[in-house]
């Protein structure tokens, strides 16, 4: 009895499959997951629409999304350990290396040197660069930040300031006059923001990286600097010490005069907003403007198990029409992350970008774009929280003398980081 | 003579059978408990030995080996200024939390009890706290609490210039210089950030912990009152027991003894576990002040993947709540005398 069933069911599926594959074609499915999804669940949308009329073999599985990039990370990782990963996945750029340590994420190469218009696809050379590890090409960025300053115009002129500032000794003295305009919560500058995105953008700003063959790179002069701007910033402005999902909502309540935040955020503030102008304006610099900054925003990595060149293929297509062109393009109009293609923005997005101007800040910057470090080794998601801790100290005023703080700080992740 | 043999047979056979059956109802017992016994082994013992292992090695999620570390995971635990803060602010919380939200829930259990009908309303009220989750009403903490829009700070601001700060600045007592005291100071400068100043964090987390825990308290009070019988308080009025805390004190505060030990127990091992609180207002911060034993487990092994450096932490935590367990049935149970 039990194998007349078995008999049954194995005959219904094969059936089944014979008839679903001659519908579709030889259809291949590949399997799929993104975080954040309040940001993305639009830009997908958008996208799997022109994807599907494309390319009608390709059946995209979308998993469970993650909630950030740290779950990403976690989720994943995972995953490789229990062999059940996705074909192709959405990582934090900082959290790329980490895959590629582990042998998770497979080297692209293979897949590009089969393209014939691969420049011309609007791949240059800065964006490749922020996926290349060892040589080769293992993430295709998908949506990129930058930061930016973002002001409440109302509260700039009702202070008497009509010129926005470039570097942070403008800013401070802005501060101290909006202080004096009555303003009690004239900044916030985001330190506490994912993966030292700030502090990075200071060292960067001077063209300095923080991890310098992969060694902590804070000893020298450049990172006394930092430190001791930021120690600048917190005091010459007298600033709170706000968690930045409170800064956010204090900004778009009108309270906040100058913000500087990735410009990923600007959708969700220019829908929260009350009423006033708001604006953003390029990240200011030392003594100009800086001389790079750090890329935030996540890139699709091929983590596929899968044996099957035909599988293999078709994630890399998915992988392809989604940071290129129209699926490029959708990131811009349903996010405030600029699409790190070329193509994209300058002919796809052009009336956009004339339509929304503070969109366009980050565009601007986009010379800038530098590598989002991580910490390389199993420590390196601790060291992030060392560094955290060091910055929030500076804040409360737990450290006074940068120099010691530099000292300790290069000697504690010294030690964490792989010899 | 054959007779006799035959029935000393008989009866030999019959205590052999007797043995076999005692025999096989005795294996049959050990099969019964085996699923119970082996499922305890491999869900609640095997993996705290696996985390006392993996707490002597470096072992990161996804990495196919580890390194034997020996103690070092825990000399760092006990060394670094960090863990210290660590441990510090696990214990406020407890000695905080335990003894004010016990206090709360006998309170509130003795004043409904002696009410009557309008209890029942006073009961589901202050049962509402423990119904919702906790993560979620964290969300909503953290909008009230949020340092300008918030509706707390809205609230006291509200008052300001008005008869409500000339009550609560306490200028009316002879001794206090009203313009110097907490509300009037914050009124011409600003209130506080609460979960953003590192003096206001962990009072805010004790305190929505305690308006958390004491529903669920008086619950269990209630309960235990209820066992307490009315005879007792008859005999207590012969012997001369008339005022109500003399009542309290001879009568309802013995009789209360298992219930007490049972919620100083749950309520001790409940603060200990808090987490979702500080996961969703601090992260343990401002400057470590709110970095409790579990959110430290949670961001070493999950966030940092350092799986186990988080497993010390974790046997570390385990350690404290059953030295805390032990000591406190020791020392309760020696008192009680109606368990």
């Amino acid at each position: 009895m039990k194998r007349i069933f078995s008999v049954i069911a194995a005959a219904s599926i094969s059936l089944f499959a014979a008839t679903s594959s001659q519908a579709g074609g030889h259809a291949v499915t590949i399997e799929f997951g993104y975080p954040y999804a309040h940001l993305f669940d639009t830009t997908y949308a958008k996208i799997m629409k022109s994807f599907e009329k494309d390319h009608p073999n390709i059946k995209v599985k979308f998993r469970a999304t993650y909630d950030d990039y740290e779950d990403a990370t976690q989720v994943v990782l995972r995953e490789a350990v229990s062999n059940s990963l996705p074909d192709v996945t959405m990582q934090g750029l900082n959290r790329q290396a980490i895959f590629v340590e582990k042998g998770i994420a497979k080297s692209l190469e293979p897949f590009i040197a089969k393209e014939a218009n691969f420049a011309k696809d609007g791949y240059h050379k800065a964006m490749l660069d922020l996926g290349t590890f060892d040589g080769k090409v293992h993430g295709l960025p998908f949506s990129v930040s930058l930061p930016v300053g973002y002001y409440n115009m109302d509260l700039m002129k009702k202070a008497g300031v009509s010129k926005l500032p470039t570097n942070w000794g403008e800013v401070i003295s802005t501060c101290k006059k909006l202080r004096a305009g009555g303003i009690k919560n004239p900044i916030f500058w985001g330190w506490n923001i994912t993966g030292n995105w700030f502090l990075q953008s200071l060292m960067w700003s001077q063209d300095t990286p923080i991890i310098k063959d992969g060694k902590i790179n804070l000893g020298g002069s450049a990172g006394l600097k930092a430190l001791e701007q930021m120690k600048a910033i917190f005091d010459g402005c007298k600033m709170k010490n706000l968690k930045w999902k409170a800064a956010l909502k204090s900004f778009s309540a009108g309270e906040i005069a100058m913000m500087y935040w990735s410009t990923s955020a600007l959708g969700a503030v220019e829908r929260a907003k009350g009423d006033f102008e708001l604006k953003t304006y390029e990240y200011p610099g030392f003594k100009a403007g800086p001389l790079g900054l750090p890329a935030g925003g996540n890139s699709a990595l091929m983590v596929s198990q899968s044996k099957d060149p035909k599988v293999l293929a078709a994630a890399w297509t998915f992988l392809k029409y989604i940071t290129s062109g129209l699926g490029a393009a959708a990131v811009a109009e349903t996010t405030g992350y600029m699409p790190p293609n070329k193509a994209a923005n300058d002919i796809i997005l052009k009336d956009f970008y004339a339509a929304n101007p503070n969109k366009q800040t980050a565009v601007r910057q986009a010379g800038l774009l530098r590598e989002w470090q991580a910490y390389p080794g199993d420590k390196g998601l601790a060291v992030t929280q060392v560094l955290y801790d060091a910055m929030e100290g500076i804040l409360l005023g737990d450290h006074t003398d940068m120099k010691k703080l530099q000292a300790e700080l290069q000697e504690e992740i010294g030690d964490m980081l792989p010899k | 003579m054959i007779e006799k043999v035959t029935k000393t047979v008989d009866t030999l056979n019959q205590a052999a059978g007797l043995k076999r059956a005692e025999n096989r109802a005795k294996w049959v017992s050990y099969l019964f408990c085996f699923p119970a016994v082996s499922l305890m082994f491999i869900i609640l013992l095997v993996p705290i030995f696996v985390a006392g292992v993996l707490s002597f090695t470096d072992y990161s999620l996804g990495n196919p080996d580890l390194n034997w570390l020996g103690s070092k995971n825990y000399e760092v635990i006990f060394g670094r200024s960090s863990y210290q803060k660590m441990i510090w602010a696990t214990v406020t919380y407890v000695v905080v939390v335990v003894p004010i939200s016990i206090g709360l829930g006998l309170g509130a259990a003795m004043l409904i009890n002696s009410v009557g009908r309008i209890g029942e309303l006073y009961k589901t009220i202050y049962f509402l706290p423990v119904m919702a989750a906790l993560l979620a009403m964290a969300l909503v903490w953290d909008l009230a609490l949020h340092p300008t829009v918030g509706i707390v700070n809205q609230t006291l601001r509200l008052g300001c210039g008005t008869w409500i700060e000339g009550l609560f600045s306490f200028g009316w007592l002879p001794w206090v210089d009203g313009a110097q005291s907490w509300y009037s100071t914050s009124c011409a400068d600003e209130f506080p950030l609460w979960i953003g100043d590192r003096d206001y964090a962990m009072p805010t987390i004790c305190f929505i912990g305690i308006w958390q825990a004491f529903g669920f308290n008086m619950v269990l009070y209630l309960a235990g009152l209820t066992g307490v019988p009315r005879e007792l308080y008859h005999a207590a009025a012969i012997d001369g027991v008339t005022n109500t805390w003399d009542q309290f004190r001879l009568v309802t505060w013995p009789m209360l003894g298992p219930t007490t030990i049972f919620v100083v127990t749950i309520t001790s091992i409940n603060s200990f576990k808090v987490f979702d609180t500080v996961e969703a207002l601090t992260w343990g911060g401002p400057a470590k002040s709110t970095y409790v034993m579990m959110y430290a487990i949670f961001e070493k092994a999950v966030k940092e993947n350092l799986v186990g450096f988080g497993s010390a932490i974790t046997i570390v935590f385990l350690f404290f709540v059953l030295l805390i367990t032990f000591t406190q049935r020791f020392l309760v149970e020696k008192r009680v005398h109606y368990s």
